[in-house]
């Protein structure tokens, strides 16, 4: 290895590192503050890129290139300051997710509109002639840029280093990463001052995407790429830790290089490895420290009490065992289409009921669940192609080895709570998803399995059931989804499900009655990964055909949707969900283009008006009328003063 | 009007009932005790004056305006200070630093509050200028806090168990240093389950239980009633 070769790989990390680092220590900054992990930050990220492309191009012209680089971050900062002000700004009560979905909802709307406004090619930024040049460096050759950036991005770290350490504003920006609270009581104007690290976050973002763009291409969507990789860098640095962001930066900027030139096939997974092996030993990452429990009085209590509310209402038994009924009949009456749309249903359904065990149940919010769902699909994929066994043995051990992959998981990842269990369990997932993604001899890699076959089911040696048919998989996926769901209720309404509530509400109490938290935690986690590789099994029966994709973590994010869509603190609102979910995705994909616009709207709508999802909503009318009916009590904790 | 005033405040977390119709009123200049066991509301009647757990019903009333519904940084910015009881000093801030991030009010007051005023009367603290919160004794961190609070210019201070787990030397000091608060014309609002130490620096005394007002009255009446002694304070 000779120095000019080794020049070049340096500075190749070190600008690599340089983008991370920007995007990041926005990313890192806003969390610390806000205490929001901002899914969107890629997206302005993409903003950013856009703005630079679009001032170079009808205001200043190449020439004015540092003017645009200046002017562009400026844009972002703007439209940042006005979801903070306009969307965020009204969820802060809420608990963490909800402000997660808000930010995911808006990556959703903002690549859609960006696609709509720019169009969906790509895009490339002129740099002026003064940086477009190279110069040979220890005999290396060099961009002029790559030079320009290694400089930028160290000076931006310093300055802000500058800012927190020795300005007013930047103190009680530290100030209040540690306590809000107490920033509140002395007198700090909370809300101005979110607005503020929203907004310079977001100026971060945005003059790494403008830094970003003319080195690299610029495209809708493209902030979806970076968005994981900086979570990645500041999971690992420490969540709020700048140093962690710089450190984090620099560590998965040479480890991309060394990637692409060691192992080329699996440079991604080395990423997500290194996430993993980092949050096994330190689990609040290098320079993080462990997050603090939100006190009770900070907690939205009323959504809780939807479901610890005594008031409960049964629906008579005739009610409850209509629309199966009804759900048996339909095939007999509709056509193949609604035969698959009602499978995917159930299929969907399956797998955000098992995840809400996790979210809603146990309050652990899991962003991995398309890897056991893809551990389920591969299981039959490679068992019933490969191996040659029949329908059911595979389907069979599709939970098997979804377990099996969740009780490994899992084991590291009940070790850590909120969003750090959220950002390890997508770590895992990711890690899951490129090793499929680039296995070609054993998963097939991009390509996936075709041709599944779904082989008659012989029962005791008798005669086959063929089940190939849409009606008759229809009727298959009814089956094991309906015993599924009916076995999940039944452990939800058990001791164990009730313990696991009870570890929701409050861990600590739960360990100081001799629960063991985490062993609870795994169990449940465990059992959840098993259903939803049952759900992957069936998917892969029903498609004959799967592709890592369904391994992708926004496959993951489907099940969170879902769950949001219907209710979280509900047994069927789930289910309700994967219903819209799949409904609204089927039809607007036929009918429009901007499908994600549209989910994205919907969610955004949802997170904001209706938290407790269109179950809960119902849940809430229906008691109040009949409460007003005189049919319930009216109920309250408070009891009368003296 | 008194210079503080609760009217009936009912405070709640979530849906459990805390306060239940506290009434409070409070001279320019006194130090006043509220004093009760754990869990009697002593801190939720300061964070319903604060701000930080509005009350749901009822009014808090400071220089004949109606603050309760306004949001803490307001409350503050009026010229109520609030130190937790908890001590939560700005772990990652140097002691410096705690006090510069609380500048407040500087305009309003006659003779406002400086870092020198402040270390004159905790030498202590300008020893330790340099460290880090998180670095100093349970002891410097109440002194932190106060001092912290203190540089927003205060009209009312509102003390919520000052002398809890400190050394008995610790809390004889302290109790100079409410005085001497005191004497710079701030009025002290002091929520305590040490009776003793309240004797020594308050001239009124509240007493409170179960999340409603038991008792009032001086502090030399309060120490001689053995039965409210006896039925609601641990002595």
């Amino acid at each position: 290895m000779d120095l000019s070769f080794l020049t070049v790989q340096v500075l190749s990390a070190l600008r690599q590192a340089a983008f991370l680092f920007l995007i990041s220590s926005g990313l890192t900054l806003i969390f610390g503050v806000l205490n929001i992990l901002n899914f969107a930050h890629g997206a302005l990220y993409m903003l950013g890129a856009y703005f630079m492309y679009w001032i170079t191009l009808y205001i200043v012209g190449t020439g004015g290139f540092l003017l645009a680089l200046v002017l562009a971050p400026l844009g972002v900062a703007l439209i940042a300051a006005v979801i903070e002000t306009g969307l965020l700004r009204r969820i802060y009560m809420q608990e963490e997710i909800y402000q997660l979905l808000l930010t995911y909802a808006l990556v959703l709307i903002i690549d859609d509109l960006a696609k709509i406004v720019f169009g969906p090619e790509f895009k490339s930024i002129p740099k002026p002639d003064v940086l477009s040049g190279s110069v040979t460096l220890f005999g290396g050759t060099v961009p002029v840029y790559t030079l320009l950036v290694v400089i930028l991005a160290p000076a931006v770290a310093l300055l802000l280093w500058y800012l927190l350490h020795r300005t007013k504003t930047g103190k009680v920006v530290r100030a209040t990463s540690s306590d809000r609270e107490m920033a509140d009581a002395l007198g700090i104007n909370m809300s101005a001052l979110f607005t503020l690290v929203f907004a310079f976050g977001a100026i971060l973002a945005g003059l790494g995407g403008a830094l970003a763009g003319p080195a690299r291409t610029v495209f809708p969507g493209v902030g979806t790429e970076v968005i994981i990789e900086s979570f990645v860098v500041v999971v690992i640095g420490g969540l709020g830790n700048l140093w962690g962001a710089l450190i984090g930066s620099i560590l998965i900027g040479s480890l991309e290089t060394v990637g692409i030139i060691v192992f080329p096939e699996f440079e991604m997974s080395l990423i997500y490895l290194l996430m993993v092996a980092v949050l096994v030993v330190r689990p609040w990452g290098l320079f993080g420290r462990p997050l603090k429990v939100k006190a009770l009085s900070e907690k939205n209590l009323a959504m809780e009490a939807q479901e610890i509310s005594p008031v409960h209402f049964s629906v008579h038994p005739a009610v409850r065992w209509a629309p199966l009924l009804l759900l048996l009949l339909v095939p007999l009456v509709t056509g193949r289409f609604y035969q698959y749309l009602l499978s995917q249903i159930f299929i969907a359904s399956l797998m955000a009921v098992a995840f809400n065990l996790l979210l809603g149940t146990t309050g652990l919010l899991s962003f991995g669940q398309a890897a056991f769902f893809g551990v389920g699909a591969y299981t039959v994929g490679l068992l019933a192609t490969k191996a040659g066994f029949g329908t059911l043995p595979a389907l069979f051990l599709s939970p098997v080895t979804a377990a099996a992959a969740a009780a490994v998981i899992g084991f590291f990842c009940v070790r850590l709570s909120g969003v750090h269990f959220a950002m390890l369990t997508l770590a895992f997932g990711q890690l899951i998803f490129t090793v499929a993604y680039k296995w070609y001899g054993f998963t097939g890699g991009d390509n996936g399995i075709q041709g599944i076959p779904v082989k008659p089911i012989s029962i005791g040696g008798l005669a086959g059931i063929d089940i190939g048919s849409n009606q008759a998989m229809y009727y298959f996926v009814l089956l094991v989804v309906g015993l599924s769901v009916g076995l999940i209720r039944r452990i939800r309404s058990s001791p164990f499900g009730a313990t696991l509530k009870a570890i929701r509400e409050n861990g600590q109490r739960a360990s100081y009655l001799g629960v063991n938290v985490k062993l609870y935690q795994w169990t449940v986690f465990v059992i959840a990964g098993a259903f939803t590789g049952l759900a992957g099994g069936l998917y892969a029966l029903m498609e004959k055909a799967i592709s890592p994709e369904i391994i992708h973590w926004t496959k993951s994010a489907e099940p969170v949707f879902m769950t949001i869509i219907g209710g979280i603190y509900t047994f069927v609102g789930p289910a309700v969900g994967a219903v819209v979910y799949i409904v609204l995705n089927s039809y607007l994909v036929a009918w429009t283009e901007k499908w994600a616009l549209v989910l994205g709207l919907v969610l955004l709508t949802l997170v904001l008006l209706l938290p407790g999802g269109v179950v809960g909503f119902v849940n809430e009318k229906a008691r109040q009328i009949l409460g007003k009916s005189g049919c319930i009590r009216r109920w309250s904790f408070s009891k009368s003063a003296k | 009007m008194a210079f503080l005033d609760l009217n009936s405040v009912n405070t709640y977390y979530g849906r459990s009932h805390i306060l239940f119709d506290v009434s409070l009123s409070i001279e320019k200049g006194e130090v006043v005790s509220l004093l009760g066991r754990n869990g009697a509301g002593k801190s939720t009647t300061f964070r319903s004056i604060i701000g930080l757990n509005p009350p749901q019903s009822g009014e808090v009333v400071f220089k004949g305006e109606r603050i309760s519904g306004m949001r803490a940084f307001r409350i503050c910015r009026k010229g109520i200070g609030f130190v937790p009881e908890d001590r939560r000093c700005f772990p990652d801030l140097t002691v410096l630093e705690n006090l510069e991030v609380a500048i407040r009010r500087e305009k309003e007051v006659a003779s406002p509050w400086t870092v020198e005023r402040i270390y004159a009367l905790f030498p202590r603290l300008q020893e330790r200028e340099k460290n880090l919160g998180s670095q100093l004794s349970g002891g410097e961190q109440q002194m932190l806090t106060i001092a912290r609070t203190l540089m927003t210019n205060p009209e009312v201070l509102l003390l919520d168990e000052p002398s809890e787990g400190l050394a008995p030397l610790v809390v004889a000091l302290l109790a100079e240093m409410i005085l001497k608060i005191r004497k710079e014309g701030v009025t002290v609002l002091l929520a305590e389950q040490n009776l003793h130490f309240c004797a020594k620096v308050s001239d009124r005394g509240y007493v409170i239980d179960k999340g409603s007002v038991k008792y009032e009255g001086p502090m030399s009446d309060l120490l001689i009633n053995e039965e409210v002694k006896e039925k609601y304070l641990a002595v």
